[in-house]
């Protein structure tokens, strides 16, 4: 990977919450097509961390460039930026309101990204490949849970990102949910979608992650090949912590 | 009771009617004004967080008759201190902007309620996707308030209505004032307050049944 052309650079990240530092000194660069799991205790940033990438969350201090764009630039365009990176959220987030195609296909037309019809039929194409093209027109709260998940990540992928940010995508969700969700993002994983994950899946992380990194304490801890991770961690806190959920 | 509707029964719908036109012009521009003040209230920018919480609580802390008076008699004056001469303001015109600023007020408490009310993560979702905050705003987050806010806005449509009868103070036409000229006229307080009470519960009574069955359906469409 380390030839590859890099994608996010972050550099000295810091963010605070009032007194609450969150992120104390982040710095990482993620290559075009790499899947970066991150791993971590609760309250160890790494939530903080993604949602600092599509500045959902603004920034104390450091710079983030995605693609050569300084994303904590206050002139930076924000609606831009974030049409490259798609955001799946723990709670799904779908729009209630909305059928499950009008879901997907809502930010593509009102972007002026493709036509009604366009979008139409690449929310078709996106729901067949997550195994949901039959749902089109029902709305969210008629599907399960797994089967939100997988709308909300078709609803992603509609505006075509190069990036996406998985934010815990199988925390909420029912164990016998959380493959079918696993599944699709490991097809993407294939596909060469540069990704970074939020998770506590550590089979998912082992299969699919080219780098897994450790955060603690708004750190991060140690980073590496899933490999050198999961089986010689260096540090303490990796230990410890690996420990409890392995 | 039957000789008052006979002599005085059109002039009392007539005054009803003025009521309801005022009602229902104050309502239309408090629903702009409230949707203003709570877009204010909820963003991020603080000069319009003043601006909205200074408005929210000035016409909140006043009483309307107090508003009433204010707008009728005391805005004038100001704009003749200002030397700009025959400046007038029709009883009408005083009512629709003292209902309205009065109205508003509370409109906005509840847009911004019904709008705070909805899932961050809606916003978040939406604002990730690349949608601006104003498209966010319209496309997913209002859509969803609105339906959590229509009892309220319905009960406000209501307790609008009846504060119209405050604006008789300023002598507008509307069925508080003829109701008083009516039982001046006649002596005959006892029927006369009665027809009054009937004709207002008739109106409300029926707008509270149309307001069950739009929030019925809002209900049924959700699902």
């Amino acid at each position: 990977m380390d030839n590859s052309k890099t994608k996010i650079s972050v550099t000295n990240l810091k963010k605070n919450f009032g007194k609450l530092e969150v992120l104390k000194d982040i710095s990482i660069d993620i290559s075009e097509g790499e899947v970066v799991v991150l791993l971590g205790p609760s309250g160890s940033g790494k939530s903080t961390f993604l949602r600092c990438l599509n500045q959902l969350e603004t920034v104390t201090g450091g710079t983030i460039m995605v693609d050569g764009n300084d994303v904590t630039d206050k002139h930076a365009d924000l609606n831009k930026i974030r049409e490259n990176i798609g955001m799946v959220f723990q709670h799904f987030n779908l729009f209630p309101h909305m059928t499950v195609l009008k879901n997907i296909t809502l930010a593509p037309v009102e972007l002026k990204k493709m036509s009604k019809e366009e979008a139409r039929k690449k929310g078709m194409e996106l729901l067949d490949r997550v195994g949901l093209a039959d749902k089109a027109d029902i709305f969210p709260n008629q599907l399960s849970g797994g089967q939100k998940q997988r709308v909300a990540i078709a609803r992603a992928l509609a505006m075509n990102p190069d990036i996406m940010l998985f934010d815990e995508p199988t925390s909420a969700l029912d164990p016998e949910m959380v493959g079918e969700v696993l599944e699709v993002m490991k097809e993407l994983a294939r596909e060469g979608m540069t990704m970074a994950v939020v998770t506590h899946e550590i089979g998912f992380a082992r299969e699919v992650a080219h780098r897994i990194i450790f955060m603690d304490g708004g750190y991060i801890v140690e980073q590496g090949t899933p490999e050198e991770i999961l089986k010689n961690p260096k540090e303490e806190r990796t230990i410890n912590f690996l420990n409890k959920v392995l | 009771m039957i000789s008052i509707i006979q002599v005085y029964g059109v002039m009392l719908l007539e005054s009803m009617g003025n009521t309801l036109v005022l009602c229902v012009l104050s309502l239309l521009v408090a629903m702009v004004i409230g949707l203003i003040i709570a877009l204010f209230n909820v963003g991020k920018n603080r000069i319009l967080n003043l601006i909205g919480t200074i408005f929210v609580d000035a016409v909140r802390g006043v009483p309307l008759i107090v508003l009433a008076y204010f707008v009728y008699f005391g805005v004038p004056q100001a704009v003749k201190m200002m030397g700009i001469t025959g400046f007038r303001l029709s009883a009408l015109s005083a009512g629709i902007v003292a209902l309205s600023m009065n109205c508003g007020a509370y409109m906005a408490e509840i847009i911004r309620a019904g709008i705070e009310s909805v899932d961050k993560g809606q916003m978040e979702a939406s604002r990730s996707l690349g949608l601006s905050y104003g498209k966010s705003m319209r496309l997913v987050v209002i859509p969803q308030a609105i339906r959590t806010m229509i009892p309220s806005i319905i009960n406000q449509f209501i307790i609008t209505l009846k504060d119209t009868s405050i604006l008789s103070v300023i002598g507008f036409p509307e069925l508080v004032n003829t109701g008083k000229n009516v039982a001046g006229n006649t002596f005959m307080n006892l029927q006369v307050w009665a027809i009054v009470g009937i004709m207002y519960m008739v109106v409300i009574v029926t707008l509270s049944k149309v307001a069950k069955r739009v929030e019925r359906r809002l209900k049924r469409g959700q699902q």
